[in-house]
């Protein structure tokens, strides 16, 4: 049987609109998932890079008074300090992880750092510089695959204290 | 139509369901992530604060004072708190404030371990319990008074 020409009309609107509609939801789609990737990744992502920042510091600050601890001004002093900065045990990604490739520097003035003192230095900074935290849904927004979170502290010695 | 209003009914139900445990989950794990930050932020004052008190050992009584007074800085960020203070984490207890000295061979304190015991976060959908964390470890460096007795 023929169809009206009304009918091919409307049957051709009716199949656009659907056409039209299948699209708007596959955008809607793809916004909402971007969205929820943003809210999820600034709740999960952001959580986790706050927690290692304060592990971070905690580490470098256990670390410093105890390298500060051993300091007496000979070079004998200065290895021990370093000793005891290895043997911290403060861990960071919720207590899980090691701290790696901290650096400790000393000073006599505050203003002259470095790892290898000839003696005489009162000052000693522990960096943990290496805490990557792996991004996990910002990265679906265009946020970067990690996040690096590095902590310093400065202790000084007789009396020990932190000045930073 | 009939079909069609159906179609929007089941598509409405298994997106809403989606949406809303990710939601959920989102919120568990952000809320958690948030108490844990607290967490850590307090044993950190309470670490820093022990390493540098004077340990006054006099009788078994003292250290135990001492100890409640590290427990008292965890919780409520303040050695000595009044009597209405409020803690600084959610529903944390000073009982839930583990405090270890670490003695050297000579009897001294040479360290200061404080962790956080039998605390549960109540993420409304899901509960975290977290035992032996978070936790620090500080180096003592305060002074040690074998015949001194606790204010």
């Amino acid at each position: 049987m023929a169809r009206s020409a009304a009918a091919v009309l409307s049957i051709g609107m009716l199949h656009s609109n659907q056409r039209r509609r299948r699209g708007f939801i596959l955008v809607a789609m793809s916004v909402s998932m971007l969205l929820l990737m943003a809210v999820m990744g600034l709740a999960f992502d952001l959580g986790r890079i706050y927690i290692a920042r304060n592990e971070a510091q905690v580490f470098t600050d256990a670390a410093a008074m105890a390298a500060a601890a051993n300091l007496d001004g000979t070079p004998v002093g200065v290895g021990r300090a370093r000793e005891a900065v290895a043997r911290v045990p403060i861990r960071w990604n919720l207590g899980t992880r090691e701290f790696t490739g901290v650096v400790v520097e000393f000073s006599k003035d505050g203003t002259q750092w470095t790892t290898e003192p000839d003696g005489g230095v009162t000052l000693v900074r522990v960096t943990a510089p290496a805490n990557s935290v792996e991004i996990t849904f910002l990265r679906a927004v265009g946020g970067p695959a990690t996040f690096t979170v590095p902590a310093h502290s400065v202790a000084a010695s007789n009396p020990v204290r932190l000045t930073e | 139509m009939r079909s069609e209003r159906g179609h929007a009914m089941l598509e409405l139900a298994v997106s809403a369901a989606v949406m809303i445990s990710f939601l959920a989950g989102t919120f568990q794990f952000g809320y958690t992530f948030h108490v844990y930050n607290q967490l850590v932020t307090a044993v950190g004052n309470g670490g820093r604060y022990a390493a540098m008190r004077t340990y006054r050992a006099a009788t078994p009584q003292d250290v135990e004072k001492g100890k409640a007074a590290i427990r008292n800085m965890v919780v409520y960020g303040d050695a000595r708190p009044a009597p209405d203070a409020a803690p600084v984490v959610p529903n944390l207890k000073p009982e839930q404030v583990d405090v270890q000295w670490v003695m050297d061979g000579t009897g001294s304190p040479s360290g200061v371990a404080v962790s956080i015991s039998n605390y549960t976060v109540d993420a409304v959908f899901k509960a975290f319990p977290f035992h032996g964390r978070p936790g620090v470890e500080f180096p003592y460096v305060g002074r040690y008074s074998p015949s001194e007795n606790e204010p």
